[in-house]
């Protein structure tokens, strides 16, 4: 294919407006072309650069900007609570307190029989009042 | 890597961290979106300050993954119409390129300097572009999806499509004198 009609089609294929077929065409004219591949990237570079070298604002301008940043967010006691409250937890720490409160309601029975355990009773004090009152009925 | 709606959202519990890394990822891009639209870098600077304030500080504005990088190219692109509207009335204001003489036949140089007209007639070809295609064109060339740029601009994706054939058509017929060599 002819370079002055890759030239053409430059534009156009760096905004990837181009057919299928004349890409095709394109893409193979540069890989064979090191003129035209050269050209491509010049234009591919100014375009994505807006015709200047990488730019970005002064370094004043962004200290002022970071200053109003960090003046409107600067954190006050409410937003660092409402900041730890509202942390985001690991799955894995959510899963060690599930474990652990299961185990706490599963073994706290226990634990608080071995701490207050209750007092013997002797059998000979026991009274079965039910056993009395059976006994007491006189059958005619 | 923390995405830019996480950042978004540390940044304004106030980790100045956050912060830090936002303006790295956006700095460049951004301001390389705002600085060939206006006359001045002193302008660009501080639309750039404005655009990343607001966007910062829109409150209403809930962000799905991915949506940041819209509302800070829509809020940027609202506040540059504004600007270049109100203080310039319209072309003005609008890119100073393009005045060395590209209505000159080009003279039959060597390929790198052939190279230099071209991005020269680009650059012309640019700033003559009416306002819808150039935000097309400065939004793509910006590293915007298709779809991010139908969302910046509040068109439907066919529309866009449509004003990036005819974009691509002006800048192709307005570079024909450099490119058919």
């Amino acid at each position: 294919m002819d370079c002055s009609l890759i030239h053409d089609r430059l534009i156009a294929y760096h905004f990837a407006t181009l057919a299928d077929e004349e890409r095709l065409e394109l893409e193979a004219h540069l890989v064979s072309c090191t003129g035209c591949l050269r050209r491509y990237l010049a234009l591919k570079a100014h375009v994505d650069h807006g015709g200047r070298a990488e730019d970005v604002p002064s370094e004043a301008a962004r200290l002022r900007l970071r200053a109003a940043v960090q003046a409107r967010f600067r954190p006050t006691p409410a937003r660092r609570l409402r900041r730890w409250l509202t942390r985001p937890v690991p799955l894995y720490q959510g899963v060690a307190l599930a474990a652990f409160l299961v185990a706490a309601a599963v073994l706290a029975p226990s634990v608080a029989r071995a701490l207050h355990p209750r007092p013997a009773v002797r059998f000979a004090e026991r009274v079965d009042t039910a056993r009395r009152t059976a006994e007491s009925l006189t059958i005619y | 890597m923390d995405s830019d709606e996480a950042l978004y959202s540390r940044v304004k519990q106030g980790d100045m961290r956050a912060f830090d890394e936002l303006y790295a990822r956006y700095a460049s891009r951004l301001f390389g979106f705002l600085r060939p639209q206006v006359a001045s870098r002193a302008d660009a600077e501080d639309l750039f300050h404005e655009a990343i304030l607001a966007t910062l500080e829109s409150d209403e504005v809930t962000f799905d993954r991915g949506s940041f990088r819209t509302w800070l190219y829509r809020i940027a692109r609202n506040l540059l119409l504004n600007r270049v509207r109100s203080r310039y009335r319209g072309e003005a204001a609008l890119l100073k390129v393009g005045a060395s003489g590209e209505d000159d036949p080009p003279p039959p140089v060597d390929e790198r300097v052939a190279m230099g007209q071209m991005l020269r007639a680009l650059d012309g070809a640019v700033g003559r572009l009416p306002e819808t295609l150039s935000d097309v064109y400065h939004l793509r060339s910006s590293g915007l999806s298709y779809e991010e740029m139908a969302s910046v601009l509040g068109i439907p994706l066919g529309t866009l499509k449509s004003r990036m054939n005819q974009m691509v058509n002006v800048l192709r017929e307005e570079m024909k004198p450099w490119t058919a060599r």
